[in-house]
């Protein structure tokens, strides 16, 4: 089995204040001045990776872990992480351009990078990014490469055969498929939402592994011509309204205030359901 | 005569009242630590001893009781307020401890904006007060990270600093006056003068005392005018901590007074400022405030020096704005925390110093050498210093491990203990201090008598003379 991971830093929108939630005329909001994070349904991605890796290893399998981002190299941080952690392979995709709101762009590159360079039978990535993402990426990468795709993962363990069990959030429940490779996976919010930390001795073991840097024109694209064909544009942004109500419940002691919750607000409640 | 477990509760039912005595299992035992025992608390294992009941009182009169009822009867007694205790001070180290929580008492006393000084209840949360102020056009000028949950009479108890203390002081710069409880029940009160030379300052006797000599109850801060319009942000890229060191020490010694003075390493740098400062590089940042005049000079005084050091490039002050906005923790982040904690094994500890300006830098550099060399599993050692004066500075060791093949309940005494051994042998080797703002707790006291040298007398004659019975939070500041 040989798997990739595609992971995006994005900017840590919860530092964000609720006045700086305001659309720059050119490119939706300024987000240059926050931290950046790894994007947290691919970092949960990554995590499963190295666990299915951790599973096959116990059986004598040998997994070939690959990572792969699409941008600046505000990646290559997190790139040399998971060399640390035992990803063999680190590559991010060199781009001037921006790509927001681009997911045929992006897909188109992780798609060419499998081909060309990777040759991956399983590409696990995040449903999606972050506010304002449109959650197309994995479903065009397995439109480009011709693969299945499952959304909203939340599990995933190996099977024999190039087979894996995948467990997937649905309206009224969990599905779980068995699929043969190779496949797109998209996880969705796994129980597995934090990736391990490398220790600075295997930091230090593995500092030299290399970086593979690709342009677009590598992997066969021409993103001048993918973003002509793009058709999302930011129209605009709209804050959602988040003011609650609250109610301060009277009472001279605890009891009393539990008394006054429950009849006033949970009985109620509880007789709905 | 030891009172039985059964007889402790129903003593303190007496005083405060049934419906504020929480005999709940599993509150007494998320009631026996803090968080210095993060690791075992998040995997549900508790060492500690139980304590009896927590008692919430509501008046100073039934804090002078339940002390005057522990007293006499020789159980141990733990004050808190916000729960927001690092080092141990809120462990139950003996068992049927009292739990005397002073959080029902929330009343803001008085705001004076003419005299300029608030008075409030030890359980009004800083962040209430604060915000309460901040309405008026005034602020407390204290600012801790732990303020949306902290309250004020644990503030005071563990002699608090927060970040525009290079500005404002630590708390005990704040704090005017107070009302605290001694063990015999006798309640104290200090009054509120601008300063006084009638004999030694008493308030030092009750600041940072840790609930170890008495139970702080009412306390009465100074108030600053709220003038937020004025800050002005600097933040710089530099290669050395030896440099931002140096930079910081002429601030002080030219007398600017910024509300915020930083020097970040490389490792904990990484973890802030990585979206605008290269994997090796230290971050020096300030904040100016107060009047528009004064702010202004302050950061042009503070610009001049800083361009005397060519390793240093400006940033857009907008990056440093933005950070502070996302500093704080609140319960959301403390949530956050536990479950990285639970899923990755990987903790985040800290251990804060001082020394004087001549040693800072070496016993950074001493220290973190041999945290990396000699514990394993480190994930991430650097640190910051904060907190500047005009004879020295505050280094604040930041730290990050995998707790590996141990139990939680071993986590401390593989990992957390031993650096802190480190840190503080390296500190007391220079001559600086082993603890700048969380309080010795229960952690560092192993060293308290290297701390103290010869003042130890007066620490320890404190203790026997307020509190005979040894009742007041054992093992806090006087090993147990």
């Amino acid at each position: 089995m040989r798997i990739l991971v595609c992971f995006k830093v994005t900017p840590d929108f919860e530092a964000l204040r609720e006045a700086d939630w305001v659309a720059g005329a050119a490119h939706g909001v300024e987000t240059r001045y926050v931290r950046r994070i790894l994007n947290c349904f691919d970092e949960s991605a990554l995590e499963m990776a190295l666990r299915l890796s951790d599973t096959l290893a116990g059986r004598g399998v040998t997994v070939g872990l690959g990572a792969l981002s699409v941008g600046g190299r505000e990646a290559e941080p997190y790139l040399k992480t998971l060399h640390a952690l035992g990803y063999e392979r680190a590559a991010r995709v060199h781009s001037e351009a921006s790509l927001d709101f681009a997911p045929a762009v992006i897909a188109a590159l992780i798609a060419g990078y499998v081909r060309r360079v990777d040759h991956s039978d399983l590409v696990m990535l995040g449903c999606r990014s972050g506010p304002g993402d449109s959650g197309t990426v994995p479903f065009l990468v397995a439109e480009t490469l011709g693969w299945p795709c499952l959304t909203q993962v939340i599990e995933v363990e190996p099977l024999p055969d190039d087979r894996v069990r995948v467990a997937c959030m649905v309206d009224d429940g969990i599905l779980r498929v068995t699929l043969r490779l190779p496949c797109v996976l998209a996880v969705g919010n796994a129980v597995v939402s934090h990736l391990r930390v490398p220790t600075l001795t295997d930091r230090l073991a593995r500092r030299n592994k290399r970086i593979d840097v690709f342009r677009a024109a590598d992997l066969g694209v021409d993103i001048a011509a993918e973003l002509r064909r793009e058709t999302c544009v930011l129209a605009g942004l709209e804050g959602i309204h988040r003011a609650r109500q609250g109610v301060i419940i009277g009472g001279a002691t605890p009891r009393e205030k539990a008394r006054v919750l429950f009849d006033s607000h949970l009985k109620s409640m509880i007789e709905k359901l | 005569m030891h009172l039985s477990r059964e007889a402790i509760v129903e003593g303190v039912q007496r005083i405060v009242g049934p419906e504020d005595v929480i005999t709940d299992e599993e509150v007494l035992r998320e009631s026996s630590h803090d968080r210095f025992r993060l690791y075992e608390d998040v995997h549900g294992v508790y060492t500690q001893p139980i304590p009896a009941a927590v008692a919430m009182a509501r008046s100073t009169q039934q804090v002078a009781e339940v002390l005057t009822f522990a007293n006499e009867h020789g159980i141990n007694v733990v004050p808190r307020t916000g729960r927001t205790a690092t080092e141990g001070g809120l462990e139950t180290a003996v068992a049927d401890s009292i739990v005397l929580d002073g959080s029902a008492m929330n009343q803001i006393i008085e705001i004076d904006t003419y005299n300029m000084q608030a008075t409030c209840q030890c359980g009004v949360p800083l962040q209430v007060l604060e915000d309460r102020l901040r309405e008026q056009g005034c602020t407390t000028g204290h600012s801790p990270q732990s303020k949306p949950v902290a309250q004020m009479g644990g503030l005071v108890a563990t002699r608090s600093i927060g970040q525009f203390s290079t500005l404002y002081g630590g708390i005990e710069d704040m704090v005017v006056g107070l009302e605290a409880v001694f063990p015999d029940g006798t309640v104290t009160r200090i009054k509120n003068v601008p300063r006084r030379a009638a004999g030694p300052d008493i308030r030092h006797v009750i600041i940072g005392n840790e609930g170890a000599l008495c139970y702080i109850t009412e306390v009465t801060v100074k108030l600053f005018p709220y003038l937020p319009q004025n800050n002005v942000f600097l933040g710089y890229t530099l290669e050395s901590m030896k440099t931002g060191f140096e930079i910081l020490r002429e601030v002080m010694v030219n007398g600017y007074r910024p509300s915020v003075a930083r020097v970040y390493d490389p490792a904990d740098a990484a973890f802030h400022f990585s979206h605008f400062a290269e994997e090796d590089q230290c971050v020096l940042l300030f904040m100016a405030e107060g009047p528009a005049g004064i702010a202004k000079a302050t950061a042009e005084g503070i610009e001049a020096i800083v361009a005397r050091h060519q390793e240093c490039r400006k940033v857009d002050s907008e990056f440093i704005a933005t950070w502070f906005n996302d500093l704080n923790w609140g319960p959301d982040k403390i949530a956050q925390e536990r479950e990285e904690i639970r899923q990755t094994s990987n903790i985040c500890r800290t251990t804060e110093i001082s020394s004087d300006w001549g040693c800072i830098n070496e016993i950074y550099e001493n220290a973190l050498r041999r945290v990396v060399n000699e514990i394993p599993d480190i994930t991430m050692a650097g640190g910051h210093s904060s907190h500047s004066y005009i004879n020295g500075t505050n280094m604040y060791f930041v730290y990050f491990y995998n707790v590996v093949d141990c139990e939680p309940e071993e986590e401390a005494t593989k990992y957390h203990t031993p650096i802190n051994r480190i840190i503080c042998e390296e500190t007391l080797l220079l001559g600086g201090s082993i603890v700048h703002h969380h309080g010795l707790g229960k952690a560092r006291t192993p060293w308290v008598k290297d701390e103290y040298g010869s003042s130890y007398y007066i620490l320890e004659t404190l203790k026997r003379a307020f509190d005979p019975n040894g009742i007041m939070n054992k093992g806090t500041i006087i090993p147990k």
